[in-house]
């Protein structure tokens, strides 16, 4: 029986399927260089403009790494595992979401 | 200079952010505008030059700033002066430029050669459309959509009734608004709503029926939360089969079996009427009470509910208008409906129930009621839209600025082009039916045609349209040909194995689509015509709260991709060319003759000459004179390319001036309404300017649930696409939210069956099978029974599987209820279970 993960729900194997000739919806994913953490950008979230809307809650793979509050999607950095589903989902006319490397804490000091 | 793609995109992306920052300023209060700074009105980019259009997607009628560098849509930018959206879009409107842009366009003639489809020239394809239609006349079906603009649906209406004396021209509406269209008809006489969307900044209440307007009127629903956002109280009652974004926001969720909402309307004016709390002065001055049928020609005294259903079922209805009942017997009928019962019959509380009707008794409330697809795709369509208008009507909640039912539409000119233009089997433009012969004769008036063009037989409805295309010749399929434009039917038909697919095997049946991209439906065309689309060509719209909204061309179409209106009057001309009788109106002049200032000719079927003049601004100009006698008064083209949309009935208040009109029927709002009337049903069936309340008992669903084929198969659409995802499955970023379809289920139905999210599964039904991937507590969660599928991915053609039943009255099918099974791959199919048992 076919199974897809849910990281593979509705986003990975599916398209493959569709046959029409249509330009490639993928974006390249993030370099890799390192760890990295989803940070909304209000300024391009369309749930800021009283839009509903909540794809990159619904896709994320982790749960609780994603969280909506009053309509408005947060990510939870502690469980984010940098992943970049939602960056690769988000329909906002500017993406709203930006890759960035974790912060450091304050206890490390001086980059 | 070229735009490279990229630099489009990140052009459009750019100019649309700044869109939604104009959005910010705009909206709310203006206590909350005047804090910051004014906006210009649409971003200061060199070289980009910006005109207004409406946005190419749902009935909402959202205006956008379409900017345009080297002829190309470069931007696109949220309107601030449109009263609709006052410079918010959705996330589709955000990316409308880049449907333009997909790489598979259609650019070039293709006609049907030895199975394969070879490009042609535009003549050719021109000649054998025509020769086609000439051949036979009397089969041919035009099947046009609510997508067409105003002067394509009318071009097509003429060249149809006009000329051809044949009736048989359809619109997709037919599979969306026919049951609003009948439900108005049978309650005030005359169609399309009497509220606007300014009700949604007045009410108190917001009342969804079936309705999930966060994702599929996302601009109408953001009024409401933006109100609420800035501390005003506006309760949401959701009332609903599926656990939605809308219901997210819900103040009250009442869960709703299939067809729950006919006995829930009931049940509100049950209890009106028991607890004496209903609007005694409005229901004296304002209302008639009707039926299918009068119980009084055969029972001397007050019949109940049961009897009446029986003697219905046995003597049969007696058509749209129905008779005349008493209040007394309305009333009798009605008090089956206690809250008790309906539960029973609906799923929702009794405690609920009692909530909504106290709702509709207080008079210090001001409610709205929306709905669309639920209501509408329904086989007792008409009867639920009646019961709706009823409760307003009942409770006196109706004709105040925030207090009215309003029905809304799910594409940008099924009212505008479909309702108005009257592009439907038995109708004519401006309010006008085929069967009326005053009607007839005003329409062989206006087109200057001899009396007796228009053939009073109404043709047929879509489902016996595309029933007939695909039955054989010798088995009675007299509909040899349909040429479709701006719709995609190979995808959006009920049954479409049935009702589309089955024209494969015939071989004298004959398709002809006029398309942007390749589709379902031009995989089984014989001819195919590239076609220009949105600001590629002038357009009028017209959306759901009767506005019009006129738009200019802006860019060269891609290719040799042409008008669709083009397509049409060039093969009219052709078919005069030929020698087709009907081409000509009485003084044997040309029946879509346009003359310039000099009175010469203008040879506009000429590809080359059709900008040389405003063929729109003719044809539309035209079509006003049909306007007037239902007072649908539209206002004259010029006046329209300086407003963003006016609402008809627009009144010249002096020449040269014009005044929408925000609420039909009421006094003040509306010049038709006497002085001192208040309210006035100046179209009532019942010629005594009232409307009429009916009766209509709850039924079942055409299909229900039973053992083999367990739960009810709910279908619609999803935010991030419109339709069948012709336009928006070629906007990367839309199509990468949501790239595929799904079956969405209640998460103790897929538990029983072992189902988990993830999991590929077989969906069945009595029509066909599909797999689809399970989701589970993801974007919605259908109640339990019932799954959910979006139609937009052709991949998964969730229509092989629908049912073609339809509502009596309007001929519309239901989308929302069918009998479906949901099993694991690794478990036998319902079916074969059937046959082992």
């Amino acid at each position: 029986m076919g199974k897809l993960s849910r990281r593979e729900l509705l986003f990975g194997r599916l398209r493959a399927g569709v046959s029409r000739a249509v330009p490639s919806a993928s974006t390249p994913p993030p370099p890799d260089d390192g760890p990295k953490v989803a940070v909304i950008q209000g300024r391009h979230c369309l749930t800021y403009r009283e839009l509903m809307c909540s794809t990159c809650y619904e896709r994320c793979p982790e749960k609780g790494a994603i969280v909506i509050e009053q309509g408005i999607p947060q990510v939870v950095s502690d469980l984010c595992t940098g992943c970049g589903d939602c960056h690769d989902v988000c329909p906002a006319p500017t993406n709203a979401i930006l890759m960035l490397a974790p912060r450091p804490t304050i206890n490390e000091g001086k980059p | 200079m070229e735009l490279e793609r990229r630099d489009f995109m990140k052009l459009a992306a750019m100019t649309a952010a700044t869109g939604l920052a104009g959005s910010m300023a705009s909206r709310g209060s203006t206590a909350l505008a005047s804090s910051q700074p004014p906006l210009p009105d649409r971003p200061d980019i060199p070289g980009v030059t910006w005109e207004k259009a409406p946005c190419r997607f749902c009935g909402t009628g959202c205006h956008v700033q379409v900017g345009v560098q080297d002829d190309k849509v470069v931007a696109i930018a949220g309107d601030r002066q449109a009263d609709v959206n006052k410079g918010l879009l959705c996330v589709k409107g955000y990316h409308v430029g880049m449907i333009l842009y997909g790489q598979d366009r259609l650019t070039k003639p293709m006609a049907r050669r030895d199975g394969e489809l070879v490009e042609i020239e535009w003549d050719e394809a021109i000649d054998i459309a025509a020769k086609r239609i000439m051949a036979s006349d009397k089969k041919f079906g035009f099947y046009i959509s609510g997508q067409s603009t105003v002067p394509e649906g009318y071009a097509a209406q003429k060249l149809m009734k006009g000329g051809l004396s044949n009736n048989h021209i359809e619109a997709n509406a037919r599979l969306c608004m026919a049951s609003a269209v009948t439900g108005f008809l049978s309650t005030y006489g005359v169609d399309e709503p009497a509220s606007c969307y300014d009700d949604l900044d007045h009410c108190d209440t917001l009342i969804l029926w079936g309705n999930n307007p966060a994702e599929m009127h996302p601009i109408l629903f953001s009024r409401v939360m933006d109100r609420q956002a800035r501390g005003e109280k506006v309760t949401v009652i959701d009332i609903g089969s599926r656990h939605t974004r809308t219901t997210e926001r819900a103040d009250h969720f009442l869960p709703m079996k299939a067809h729950g909402d006919l006995a829930i309307a009931n049940c509100i004016a049950q209890q009106l009427i028991e607890q004496d709390a209903y609007d005694h002065d409005f229901v004296e001055k304002h209302c008639n009470f009707r039926a299918d049928r009068d119980p009084s020609a055969k029972f001397d005294s007050l019949i109940d509910h049961d009897t009446y259903v029986a003697y219905v079922k046995e003597e049969g209805a007696t058509g749209l208008f129905g008779q005349a009942i008493s209040f007394e017997q309305y009333k009798k009928l009605v008090s089956y409906y206690t809250p008790e019962k309906t539960q029973e019959l609906s799923g929702v509380p009794a405690e609920q129930l009692r909530m909504l009707a106290s709702v509709f008794a207080d008079k210090s409330q001001k409610i709205v009621s929306l709905w669309c697809m639920g209501m509408n795709q329904h086989t007792a369509g008409t009867a639920v839209n009646n019961l709706v208008h009823n409760v307003h009507l009942m409770s006196g909640h109706w004709g105040k600025p925030g207090d009215g039912p309003q029905s809304l539409t799910g594409q940008p000119a099924a009212c505008g082009t479909v309702r108005e233009v009257g592009t439907l089997a038995h109708a004519l433009p401006g309010g006008r039916i085929v069967a009326k012969e005053a009607h007839r004769e005003q329409a062989e008036g206006f087109w200057n045609v001899p009396k007796g063009r228009v053939n009073p037989k109404p043709g047929y409805h879509t489902v016996k349209m595309f029933e007939q295309l695909c039955t054989p010749t010798d088995q009675g399929g007299d509909i040899d040909t349909i040429w479709v434009q701006v719709t995609n039917p190979g995808q959006t038909l009920p049954n479409t194995k049935k009702l589309f697919k089955a024209k494969a095997d015939l071989k004298d049946k004959f398709l002809i689509v006029s398309e942007v991209y390749p589709t379902a439906t031009t995989e089984l065309a014989d001819l195919v015509l590239p076609a220009a689309m949105w600001v590629e060509k002038n357009g009028v719209y017209g959306n759901s709260e009767r506005r019009t909204q006129q738009w200019f061309k802006m860019v060269t179409p891609p290719g040799e991709a042409r008008d669709d209106c083009w397509q049409t009057l060039a093969v009219a001309r052709r078919l005069y060319e030929l020698g087709h009788p009907g081409l000509k109106d009485k003084d044997g002049e040309y029946l879509f003759s346009i003359k310039d200032d000099d009175g010469n000719e203008v040879p506009y079927w000429e590809w080359e000459h059709y900008y040389d003049i405003n063929v729109d601004k003719d044809l539309f100009d035209e079509y006003r004179q049909f306007t007037f006698l239902k007072h649908k008064n539209v206002a004259p083209y010029d006046e329209l390319v300086k407003h963003r949309g006016m609402r008809w009935p627009v009144i010249e208040t002096e020449p040269g001036t014009f005044k929408e009109t925000r609420w039909r029927f009421v006094e003040g709002a509306d010049v038709y309404v006497e002085k001192g009337a208040g309210i006035q049903f100046y179209h009532s069936v019942t010629k005594d300017n009232k409307a009429q309340v009916w009766f209509r008992p709850h039924q079942w669903p055409a299909e229900v649930p039973d053992d083999t084929l367990s739960l009810n198969l709910v279908t619609g659409r999803v935010i991030e696409h419109w339709h069948s995802g012709t336009m928006t499955m070629r906007v990367p970023q839309l199509r990468r939210a949501m790239p595929s379809a799904y079956v969405e289920m209640n998460p103790d139905d897929a538990r029983d069956r072992g189902i988990s999210n993830g999991d590929i599964v077989r969906v069945t039904t009595r029509r066909g099978e599909l797999e689809l991937p399970a989701w589970i507590n993801g974007r919605a969660k259908p109640l339990r029974g019932n799954v959910f599928v979006p139609f937009f991915d052709e991949a998964a053609p969730i229509n092989d599987l629908t049912l073609d039943a339809v509502d009596p009255f309007s001929k519309q099918p239901d989308y929302k209820k069918c009998a479906v099974e949901v099993t694991r791959l690794d478990q036998p199919s319902p079916y074969s279970l059937e046959d082992a048992n």
